[in-house]
């Protein structure tokens, strides 16, 4: 046997093999027709809420060309405290000077929508983020160290997946303001320590078996060098591929805390139909006559969440050759 | 004849292009025989099975070809039988033990059970208790103690697995009985064993039977009649004594030299040099030429005929090694 | 298999425990509660004030009230509720918890029987339209916003449709002259439902013993046609069966809803194990035995992709939860969700306390549940 000589530093050629896998994953992605859908939402929502700034501008050169004073004055494209004084009675209909119509406080529904995007995408892969952080250091330790502190933490992933976070979030919500910063955190850590460390966990032990981690050992390298250098790098794929799911976990679950009006969050796609809710909008029969106060808001939050979901699925299909199509 | 097969051919439809697994196949079994067919692994032996029992994967392409079937009242083809016809041939006429028989018991229903299902199957009108009866007999006959009819796949050690499975592949009196590896997961004691039994069990019952297996010490204890298989066809066919004392194929020729003696130790097919081929884009010509020692330019462009060389011999070769020839493989 | 449920058991009584302490502790450590604000009233008069005090128990520190609290708890008493002031707690429970129960058995059943059939006939036939539409639709309603979907349905249903009434859990108008409770008619219902759910899993077992596909189809048919006549005929005889009819208008949409959020989780599961366990060899063994397809595809795949199904419940008993409370909120759904709610809009920290403990008492035994039938559906665990 002739001997590998290294000459390239070990991040290179994992960057050279992640290079690779990626171009061979998005071969098999592109086939996915529901993944590239969810991409595609997904983009178009990112592109849609980075254009937010443009839209009042776009709106004053239409419509208020003639009365910059009003205009100043009453910012009737402020999503917050907006209001159109040259509307009759809020909330109106769709029109041309509001698209999605205007809400009960006279304040413009498509500029709420779009001001809240980027915020969701904020609040989303936060939470998702530190989920995916938490979730595999967990994994990885449980998986190499085995013992005590497998068992600690797999049944604490079981008491965390039973039990209901929306609840426990409602009872949080009464103790703290939860601003959106607050809120992606804890929903970001309540989910790292549930059912994701035993994914990771699964996939980590598969990794401890391989011989360069037995080759690390001999060679003397310390536990957290080969938790963190050789582990965990091999578990990020499936780590990243559960953060597509997380995103949609949590942009769902900010949007029914601020539905319920638990959350301290000043605007967000939530809180637009919490404001139709909370003004009587949604009670009987004039549901369908006010629709735009709930749908396109709710229409977003599905289309966002499932977008994340379609593409988490089609990448668990790739990550995890078992679902692969022969 | 009980079963010939003529001029089979299955593709797998893959991403880069056809794998032509099974190119070509022709033979023919009569009652009571025992065809062994031996090749490197992924030569397209399961395949073989598989298409002859109609059991293919979504993205199989059955090509041409036809599997003659004698009912005792006639051959029917069973490629041409609509799809409800040909489950009652399935098991009944020809039965399957698969090459992964650790797996073959469904985990959650008792061993006897997936037997009688099988058995009730095509019997619907036998009661429970005769059914019951066949089965013990047919543990009695691999060497099961009947009691454990009752109990679960998990119950068993992988040995009385396979002897289960032996039993299940039994259980409606097949005419032609396949054996894909039955052995291969098991440890070189049991598997000898198992081996005797099967060969006694298929004389016993007048059986006709195939055998398959990568290992030709093995194929060599069961069978009567060999087939060599070389990347989806078969290169060589006769009776076990010929292939053994006067193989007329390159590649048989190196398979028997590299084993010296049948009995001796049990090793994969290494010692011919160079890779076998690709099924997906299979060389023009022969298929065997980049590896075969008496490879020509006529080999590398004419895909050789499957003849009959001499009464019951059949060899795909343009040039079969003679007796008495000594053919050197170089591994470089 | 006793010593397994044993086990079992031991551990959920330990989980309970270690789960009300900290609910306690949770609750007992939020900013601010009912009592204080109610104390704070300057009308009361000191004495009055103290009598409240030691009343609620606020007299002793806080380590003592949770022992005490844990004394009562192991005799099921809850405390007494501030908002409903002479109202035990788990008088409120009582009366709600039947609603929350039926809410949430009907629509798990329903999603998981839906989720289990057209799972499996998804992954039979991959990629075919079943396949696709059902994927692409699942993956929607598992992903919708709930309160959407709520509102889209009074909006569908009651508005446009008008064939069901919008939402709250009985008709008042109609209630004004009955002779019985809401209460006591709705326990009439959930025991009539029993009653068939029992008779159904008798007509199963039996006919598991049966031969022939027809006398199994025969004997599962009759048996619930028969039940659902007698009972309806039954209802009607007593002449309480306008107001059972109102009940069940009224549980319509909320069921409904629930289940359409919940039974994609299902399907999908159930498709995605159906797909591995497809592959298995021994479905190659049964297809060789000659077994009709959807014998294969049901007795011997299916039945085997039951197993993850089952462990998904217990995954998915968080979220199910979750989408009750909020379910219940948008139906004006009377049961354990709406008064969580509520309880922390009061503050009415003693019904807080208990409702969490009831919902963790109720995921608990649904846990359990689980584990029974996982135990029963594979053999490898009964010895
Ligand atoms: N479903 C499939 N799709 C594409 N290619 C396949 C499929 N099944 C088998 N093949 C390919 O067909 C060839 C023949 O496979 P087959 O299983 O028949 O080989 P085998 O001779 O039985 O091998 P072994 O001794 O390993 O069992 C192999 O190259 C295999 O990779
Ligand atoms: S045909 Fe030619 S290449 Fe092929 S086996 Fe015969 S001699 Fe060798
Ligand atoms: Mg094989």
């Amino acid at each position: 046997m002739t001997e590998m000589v290294v000459a390239e530093p070990l991040w290179k050629i994992r960057l050279k093999l992640w290079v690779r896998s990626f171009k061979t994953g998005w071969e098999l992605f592109k086939e996915k027709k529901l993944a590239l859908f969810g991409l595609g939402v997904i983009i178009f929502f990112a592109i849609f809420g980075l254009l937010y700034p443009l839209y009042p501008m776009i709106m004053r050169n239409l419509f208020w060309k003639d009365d910059p004073f009003g205009y100043q004055t009453f910012m009737p494209y402020d999503p917050i405290i907006g209001f159109d004084p040259d509307i009759v009675s809020h909330p109106s209909p769709p029109s041309l000077r509001h698209p999605l119509g205007t809400d009960p406080l006279g304040r413009d529904i498509l500029s709420m929508i779009m001001y809240s995007t980027p915020r969701e995408f904020v609040l989303g892969i936060t939470a998702a983020l530190i989920t995916v952080i938490i979730g595999t250091i967990i994994g990885a330790s449980a998986a190499y160290y085995g013992g005590v502190i497998d068992t600690f933490f797999m049944r604490l992933a079981d008491i965390v997946m039973l039990f209901p976070s929306l609840a426990l979030l409602m009872v949080l919500s009464a103790f703290m303001e939860l601003t959106l910063f607050r809120l992606a955190l804890i929903m970001g850590i309540l989910a790292g320590f549930g059912s994701i460390t035993l994914v990771l966990k699964a996939q980590a032990l598969t990794v401890k078996v391989r011989p360069f981690i037995d080759a690390a050992k001999s060679t003397g390298a310390s536990d957290a060098y080969i938790i963190f250098r050789h582990i965990i790098p091999n578990i990020l794929p499936l780590s990243f591929l559960y953060m597509m799911f997380n995103v949609t976990g949590a942009i769902f679950t900010e949007a029914v805390l601020s539905f319920l009006g638990l959350a301290n969050i000043r605007m967000s796609w939530g809180v637009i139909i919490q404001m139709a809710e909370s003004s009587g909008y949604l009670m009987g029969a004039s549901i369908g006559t006010y629709w735009w106060l709930w749908l396109p808001a709710g229409v977003c939050i599905t289309l966002l969440c499932s977008s994340f979901y379609f593409l988490g699925r089609g990448l668990e299909e790739i990550v995890n050759p078992r679902l692969r199509k022969r | 004849m009980l079963l010939s097969v003529r001029d089979l051919r299955m593709y797998y439809r893959t991403k880069m292009g056809y794998v032509k697994a099974v190119d070509g196949i022709n033979f023919d079994l009569d009652q009571g025989e025992s065809l062994g067919i031996v090749g490197e692994s992924g030569c397209g032996k399961t395949s073989i099975s598989m298409t002859i029992l109609r059991l293919l994967p979504d993205n199989a392409e059955f090509k041409t070809g036809s599997v003659l079937f004698d009912t005792g009242n006639g051959p029917v083809d069973l490629v041409k039988l609509p799809e409800s016809e040909m489950r009652k041939y399935r098991w009944r006429g020809i039965s399957m033990i698969f090459q992964a028989a650790m797996n073959s018991l469904n985990p959650v229903y008792r061993v006897g059970d997936q037997i009688i299902e099988a058995i009730q199957n095509h019997f619907p009108d036998m009661p429970l208790d005769k059914a019951r009866e066949k089965v013990a007999e047919l543990f009695t006959l691999v060497g099961l103690d009947p009691s454990r009819m009752d109990q679960y796949p998990h119950q068993y050690s992988g040995g009385m697995k396979q002897r289960a499975v032996i039993a299940m592949a039994l259980a409606c009196d097949p005419k032609v009985i396949i054996a894909d590896e039955p052995t291969t997961a098991l440890d070189v004691i049991v598997q000898d064993r198992i081996l005797k039994e099967i060969r006694k069990i298929q004389k016993k019952l007048n059986m006709a039977m195939i055998y398959i297996s990568h290992d030709i010490a093995v194929i060599a204890e069961v069978s009567d009649k060999i087939a060599v298989m070389y990347a989806g066809k078969f290169v060589e066919l006769a009776d076990a004594v010929t292939v053994f004392k006067r193989p007329m194929h390159p590649y048989t020729y190196g398979l028997m030299h590299a084993f010296p003696s049948t009995v001796g130790e049990k090793t994969e097919l290494v010692t011919i040099p160079g890779e076998p081929p690709n099924l997906l884009n299979p060389p023009k010509g022969c298929r065997f030429a980049p590896r075969c020692p008496k490879a020509d330019s006529v080999c590398l462009d004419v895909d050789p005929k499957y003849r009959e060389v001499e009464k019951n011999h059949f060899v795909a070769c343009h040039h079969p090694v003679q007796p008495k020839e000594v053919v050197r493989f170089y591994a470089d | 298999m006793l010593k397994f449920l044993g086990k079992r058991v031991l551990q959920i009584v330990i989980l309970l425990f270690i789960y009300v302490t900290v609910v306690y502790w949770l609750i007992e450590a939020m900013p601010g509660s009912f009592v204080d604000q109610y104390l704070l009233n300057p009308k009361l008069t000191p004495e009055i004030r103290e009598n409240l005090k030691r009343q609620f128990g606020f007299d002793k520190p806080a380590h003592i009230r949770y022992l005490i609290y844990m004394k009562n708890f192991l005799t099921l008493d809850l405390g007494i509720s501030f908002s409903y002031f002479p109202t035990k707690v788990t008088t409120i429970i009582a009366e709600r918890l039947p609603r929350t129960v039926f809410l949430f058995v009907t629509s798990t059943l329903v999603s998981y029987v839906l989720g289990y059939s057209l799972g499996k006939r998804a992954a039979w036939k991959r990629s075919g339209i079943l396949d696709k539409t059902t994927t692409f639709v699942g993956i929607v309603f598992w992903t919708i916003f709930l309160p959407l979907l709520a509102i889209f349905n009074i909006w569908l249903f009651g508005v446009i449709l008008k064939i069901l009434p919008l939402n709250q859990f009985i008709d008042p108008n109609l209630w004004k002259t009955a002779p019985l409770s809401a209460q006591t008619i709705f326990i009439r219902l959930l025991l009539t439902a029993l009653v068939f759910l029992i008779v159904f899993l008798i007509a199963l077992l039996i006919s598991n013993r049966l031969k022939t596909i027809p006398a199994k189809k025969t004997m599962l048919y009759t048996s619930s046609i028969t039940t659902i006549v007698v009972s309806i005929v039954i209802w009607i005889l007593s002449g309480y069966s306008i107001y059972a009819w109102d009940i069940i208008k009224h549980m319509v949409l909320p069921v409904l809803t629930l289940t359409l959020y919940s039974f994609a989780g299902s399907m999908l599961v159930m498709r995605d194990t159906m797909l591995d366990v497809i592959r298995e060899d021994y479905i190659t063994t049964a297809k060789a035995k000659g077994l009709p397809d959807n014998v294969v595809r049901d007795k011997h795949a299916a039945r085997n992709a039951l197993l993850p199904l089952v462990t998904n419940f217990v995954i998915s008993l968080g979220f199910t939860v979750g989408g009750g409370i909020i379910t219940e909120t948008m139906f004006s759904w009377p049961g354990i969700g709406r008064a969580y709610l509520e309880a922390l809009n009061t503050q009415d920290t003693p019904l807080l306390i208990g409702l969490l403990v009831f919902t963790g008492i109720f995921v608990l035994i649904a846990h359990l549940v689980a584990d029974v039938l996982y135990a029963v559906l594979d053999p490898r665990i009964r010895y």
